[in-house]
């Protein structure tokens, strides 16, 4: 142990005689392990991130779009009543709802407004009485589209939050919206709905008004959301077969959530090529403290000759060369993990994520630093030993 | 005359073998305990190669070194090093101080990898310090010491494992005439009965302070005389 501890003191003296060499040295292995931890850190982070989304979105919801089964372009395609019907009595469907989505209406706050929002129409939406609870989404303030508003056809209109905040919309005011010159009164104001963006800013319509005001003939949605929290994968598998029953009406199911999984996937080739260059530039950090290393070796040959001459053994040299490396490496690897960790955090702190960071990877990483620069060290450290002591005194 | 500590038995050596140039062609030779002798003779005679087999440093290409008795020629290199480390010490004319350690430092450096605690490195090293009149410059770095008081210190490094052969390559090379005789005092502070001090050198005024002169030319040593050497006791 007090030899060990001799060493080091020793391998200690010797990098810090030299320290802007010391530390430019250390650049490769701290910039190699920084940027493996912080690709790392900074995909777990945003994994972390996709599946708190996912939580709150709720894996089980599906997503059923209207398709015609003979790929025709005569109409725009429906999903019939009867057919959602059919959806909504599968075994493990919990709850469906139709929307219905209208085109060509200029939605104004105010007609003063009329040529901006030419320009930027808003999404009318026809929707049922159940989306909020099949979306999990709850109001921000008011009441969703209910039975009275559809038995009586009255015109309420129910507006997405960022509608809300674009139109200045006070939480609990009586307040109007002109659709095409039709007064709608704003019942009441929806939250984000994470899956559907498109809704922050849309109206909403009961199905009522829709056939009275906008001459819509059926009551048939154009899409469907269905909240099915078992087999959801197998139910939107089988509703296209329930929707069309091989006659024309085609759907399409997709489970919305799948997407942020195959967002992950991109992300997780993005990490790895990161990984990769994190580990070029441990192998180049690697390369550079062996080219130092060995033109040090060569600088320290009157300080090699003189330990030789003082009775030092080749073996006692070579480690003393070896464990610079390894400080070099530790030291390194250790700053590198903590600036990765710093990139991960700023990051995380940057983009709302929650901080991901596995311990073991830091210290694993770490570890490769030091790997990398005891393999860097063994040919200066080799050569440094076969040095002959009268040879070295001479050069020296 | 005092026991002897190392002897060369028919000792050559040849260096490269296209062209092999003899640097030493079949000496003998007898250092024994308290001998403060001079190797002298032009460039080329053999000097430093002579130094590089009395210090354990090169290896012989025929012939018999013993030390103490024993052949060091047949030792593996980690035996050499243990060899040289225990029983020469070593003075340069460049000194060679390690550049980052402090004069201390440097002495202790001799004494690394013994086994020895850091109180007693310390300890050890400020004796030696002591005896070249250097205490007060134990925390000195070699570029803030005179030539004189490094070549000091290099001989404080070369006395401080108590070996029996100290050996100097021409010590006062780099120094002026003042700081020359200073170191040479030292080394005849040195002198004792169970140690032999050996210094190598073309200066005959140095050579001239010895007890015993070894001329040597082309190889070979022609010339070994006892002298009443100005560093001699009285």
């Amino acid at each position: 142990m007090s030899r060990f501890g001799e060493l080091l003191r020793v391998a200690v003296a010797g990098l810090t005689a030299r320290k802007v060499r010391t530390l430019l040295i250390m650049l490769g292995p701290v910039l190699g392990v920084a940027a493996i931890v912080a690709a790392i850190g900074i995909n777990e982070s945003s994994k972390g991130d996709l599946k708190a989304k996912l939580r709150d979105l709720g894996t089980d919801l599906i997503v059923v779009n209207a398709q015609s089964a003979l790929g025709g372009f005569s109409s725009e395609p429906v999903i019939p009543a009867t057919a959602a019907d059919r959806v909504a009595r599968l075994p493990d469907v919990t709850s469906v709802s139709g929307t219905l989505q209208l085109s060509n209406i200029v939605t104004l706050p105010f007609p003063e407004a009329a040529d901006h929002y030419r320009a930027f129409p808003v999404p009318v939406i026809v929707s049922d009485l159940d989306l909020p609870a099949t979306l999990e989404v709850p109001m921000v303030s008011g009441r969703f589209l209910n039975e009275f508003d559809v038995a009586t056809a009255a015109r309420a209109a129910v507006i997405g939050r960022d509608l809300a905040d674009e139109y200045g919309y006070l939480p609990g005011e009586v307040r109007t919206i002109e659709l095409d010159g039709l007064e709608y009164g704003v019942v009441g104001v929806l939250d984000y709905v994470l899956l559907e963006p498109s809704m922050d800013s849309a109206v909403f319509l009961t199905m009522a008004n829709a056939m009275e005001d906008w001459d819509v003939e059926e009551p048939d949605p154009t899409r469907l959301y269905v909240r099915a929290p078992t087999n959801t994968r197998l139910v939107a598998e089988e509703i296209p077969t329930v929707v069309s029953l091989g006659g024309p009406d085609g759907a399409t199911a997709s489970v919305p959530t799948d997407l942020l999984d195959a967002q992950s996937q991109v992300d997780e080739n993005l990490n790895n090529l990161t990984k990769m260059m994190g580990g070029l530039a441990l192998i180049v950090g690697g390369v550079g403290i062996a080219n130092v290393m060995s033109i040090s070796v060569i600088q320290r040959s009157s300080e090699i000759g003189i330990r030789r001459a003082l009775g030092h053994r080749r073996g006692t040299i070579a480690i003393q060369f070896l464990f610079e490396a390894l400080i070099v490496g530790v030291l390194g690897g250790i700053v590198g993990a903590g600036v990765g960790a710093g990139v991960v955090w700023a990051v995380a702190a940057n983009r709302g994520f929650t901080m991901v960071l596995s311990v073991s990877g830091l210290i694993g990483w770490a570890a490769v630093s030091v790997a990398v620069a005891v393999v860097a060290g063994l040919y200066p450290s080799s050569k440094a030993a076969r040095l002959e002591p009268l040879e070295a005194l001479r050069l020296g | 005359m005092g026991r002897s500590l190392i002897t060369l038995e028919g000792v050559s050596r040849v260096y490269g073998e296209i062209s092999p140039v003899h640097a030493l062609r079949d000496v003998d030779l007898d250092i024994a305990a308290g001998d403060y002798l001079s190797i002298v003779g032009p460039s080329g005679s053999g000097k430093s190669t002579m130094l590089g087999l009395l210090g354990v440093l090169d290896q012989v290409s025929s012939g018999v070194i013993r030390i103490d008795g024993r052949d060091i020629t047949v030792l593996p290199d980690g035996s050499r090093s243990q060899l040289r480390g225990d029983v020469v010490g070593f003075v340069f004319q460049q000194f060679h101080l390690i550049p980052y350690l402090t004069a201390r430092g440097n002495v202790e450096t001799a004494l690394l990898y013994r086994g020895l605690t850091r109180r007693e490195r310390r300890r050890r090293a400020m004796a030696a310090l002591d005896r070249v009149g250097l205490v007060d410059r134990e925390d000195h770095l070699p570029i803030q010491m005179s030539g004189g008081e490094q070549q000091r210190v290099a001989i404080a490094r070369a006395v401080v494992t108590e070996p029996l052969l100290v050996l100097a390559d021409e010590p006062t090379g780099a120094l002026d005439t003042a700081n020359a005789a200073n170191v040479l005092e030292v080394f005849a502070d040195l002198r004792s009965s169970d140690r032999a001090i050996c210094i190598v050198t073309h200066d005959l005024d140095v050579a001239s302070r010895t007890d015993r002169r070894i001329t040597m030319l082309d190889g070979r040593i022609v010339g070994d005389e006892r002298q009443a050497g100005v560093g001699s006791t009285p």
